[in-house]
């Protein structure tokens, strides 16, 4: 749900990323979304209670946006019709808006996951009281 | 790897540094004493008794007194404990839990309470975990929506069906106004969510937790190994308010008197209140106040009897709660006597009370009562010392109004030296006085406050 692994492995190494960049920046223009006027995070899929979670924090600002953009790509794919140009998503509008509440609620599902499977060990102090 | 590098890492810490132990015979050191002191602006008090548990408590200045906007107090007492940058609710919740310790928020007119309850050795784990929440605590608006507002419509509901809370709550407002005055729950008088959200509630956890708006007080710590906690674990706390920024409900508080009368459909509260002391630690200090109380009195403290008290044998039925609080504040107080049960019934008592109270200015009362009635309030008083959670308010707010702390010992001697004339003196101020006066209920027998004798 959010960034894939692979994504990660790339970030992390700046000579890949500079290969990578010019062929993921053509593939997001031609994967067609930005035509309708979305962003990436758009696209995440919704149907989970992580991401349903996510979508009831955002700011009521942002999500009255998501909903606009949603609705109006639906408009446009009913008729098929694109944007305006003037109007596609820019580059530097395409951001991560919905990320980062996503890996807040993995983080804290895995941390309660890693504490219900927390072993306890007696502390040394109280452990040699109890002999 | 989990539980053992980081889900233990505070409680480890409590380990790697020695801690004195000390079990359950061992001979007591210290008394009902606080030792207060300061470590690097932060005031401490602390009292050594020999028990096996630590109760640790930051008191803030933060009470709903001093918040600038409606409902603040009770925004920030709800976020207490949630999610520091350090570690999630969650994880504090877990950790205590592992230590065996018991956490609690609460507020009360002019404080607000962090409090903990653990084992001795634990100590320097929490006086961390405060030093945390009061530093550190992410205020988040997802926190607030999912967390905290439900919380507080509870503590709304929770408040509406109660009469005896709201008369009191409604005599307060009528004796201070603003200030002492605001009710402690969120009344529906107010729009009580209307000025709440995250940043205001961060903005005004800036203003309660700073240096000099709060202090460290603990029953069952050592004083030494406590200044040593604080010096190390308060460093991000905000050092100075500031400028500019003012708590409110800071000028001295006045008392007004005057009567409130609430429909209320569960059931049938009347509370009449008198200009009262202020704490042991404040500048309105009346001792015989404590004794006038308990001389008036209501509850039994004995089985199978109404008790000796003047309202407990006045009363109208057995069913009629009847009580007497001293509520003493900083730098004022209120006597007031709640009165709870079916509407004659209170209406009766009510009358019952204010021709008690006469009784006591004109000085029909006997002997023995008198006597029975300083016993009982020494009683009271030195046996709230004996509990381990008593006098932490009132200690905490000493230190931050006038570097004082609550010794009730001192408070015990105080309440020896009150006379017979001195009670009578102040029953007759009361009567002469404007009284404070709310009804809740079924206000077509409830009676006016005119009607029974009082002045409003």
């Amino acid at each position: 749900m959010s960034t894939p692994p692979l994504a990660k492995f790339i970030l992390a190494r700046p000579w890949l990323l500079k290969i990578v960049r010019p062929i993921a920046n053509w593939h997001a223009n031609a994967a067609g979304y930005r035509q309708l006027g979305l962003k990436i995070d758009d696209l995440t899929m919704e149907e989970n209670e992580i991401v349903q979670l996510a979508l009831k924090r955002l700011p009521p600002k942002e999500a009255y946006d998501r909903v606009f953009r949603l609705r109006r790509a639906m408009q446009l794919s009913v008729s098929h019709q694109l944007l305006p140009k003037e109007q596609w998503t820019k580059p530097e509008e395409d951001e991560l808006y919905l990320d980062k509440y996503i890996k807040e609620i993995e983080e804290e599902m895995k941390e309660r996951e890693d504490l219900e499977a927390m072993v306890i060990t007696k502390r040394k102090a109280n452990a040699k009281e109890g002999q | 790897m989990f539980a053992s590098r980081s889900a233990c890492r505070g409680a480890s810490r409590a380990v790697r540094h020695p801690v004195q132990r000390r079990g359950l015979a061992a001979p007591a050191s210290g008394s009902f004493q606080y030792q207060s002191g300061e470590a690097k602006g932060v005031k401490f008090a602390s009292r050594d008794h020999a028990s096996p548990t630590t109760t640790l408590a930051l008191v803030s200045k933060a009470g709903t007194r001093f918040q600038p906007l409606p409902g603040l107090t009770e925004g920030l007492e709800k976020f207490a404990f949630r999610s520091t940058d350090r570690r999630s609710t969650l994880r504090i919740v877990r950790e205590s839990e592992l230590l065996g310790a018991e956490l609690r928020a609460y507020h009360t007119r002019e404080n607000l309470v962090l409090e903990a309850k653990f084992l001795r050795d634990d100590l320097p784990y929490f006086v961390e975990l405060l030093g945390e929440v009061a530093a550190s605590t992410q205020f988040k608006t997802h926190v607030y929506n999912e967390e905290v507002v439900p919380l507080i419509h509870l503590a709304h509901q929770k408040f509406l069906a109660n009469p005896a809370e709201m008369a009191v709550n409604s005599v307060h407002s009528i004796a201070f106004h603003r200030g002492l005055g605001t009710p402690t729950a969120s009344s529906s008088t107010i729009p009580y969510t209307k000025y709440l959200d995250t940043e205001t509630i961060e903005y005004f956890s800036k203003l309660a937790y700073a240096k000099p708006n709060f202090a460290i007080v603990a029953n069952g710590a050592e004083d030494g190994q406590l200044s040593n906690w604080v010096n190390q674990f308060f460093d991000n706390v905000p050092a100075t308010v500031e400028a500019g920024a003012t708590l409110g409900g800071l000028e001295p508080s006045k008392y007004h008197g005057g009567e409130e009368r609430i429909a209320h459909a569960s059931g049938n509260a009347y509370v009449i209140g008198f200009a009262g002391s202020s704490s042991f630690t404040g500048k309105f200090y009346k001792r015989e106040i404590a004794v006038l109380g308990s001389l008036l009195g209501g509850q039994s403290s004995v089985k199978w009897s109404p008790g000796f008290s003047l309202l407990a044998q006045a009363k109208a039925s057995p069913s009629t709660h009847v009580k007497t609080s001293s509520a003493i504040y900083s730098d004022a107080g209120l006597l007031y006597t709640v009165i709870t049960g079916s509407a004659n019934n209170v209406a009766t008592t009510a009358e019952a009370a204010v021709k008690a109270i006469q009784k006591v200015a004109a000085g029909q009362i006997t002997k023995e009562d008198f006597q029975k009635a300083k016993a009982a309030a020494k009683f009271k008083e030195l046996e709230y010392g004996q509990d381990q959670s008593a006098g932490i308010v009132l200690t905490g707010n000493g230190l931050i109004t006038g570097n004082k702390a609550y010794q009730i010992d001192e408070v015990a001697k105080a309440v020896d030296g009150v006379t017979e004339q001195s009670v009578k003196a102040a029953a007759k101020t009361l009567l002469e006085s404007k009284a404070s006066v709310s009804a809740v209920g079924d206000l077509f027998v409830l009676p006016y406050a005119e009607d029974i004798g009082l002045k409003v």
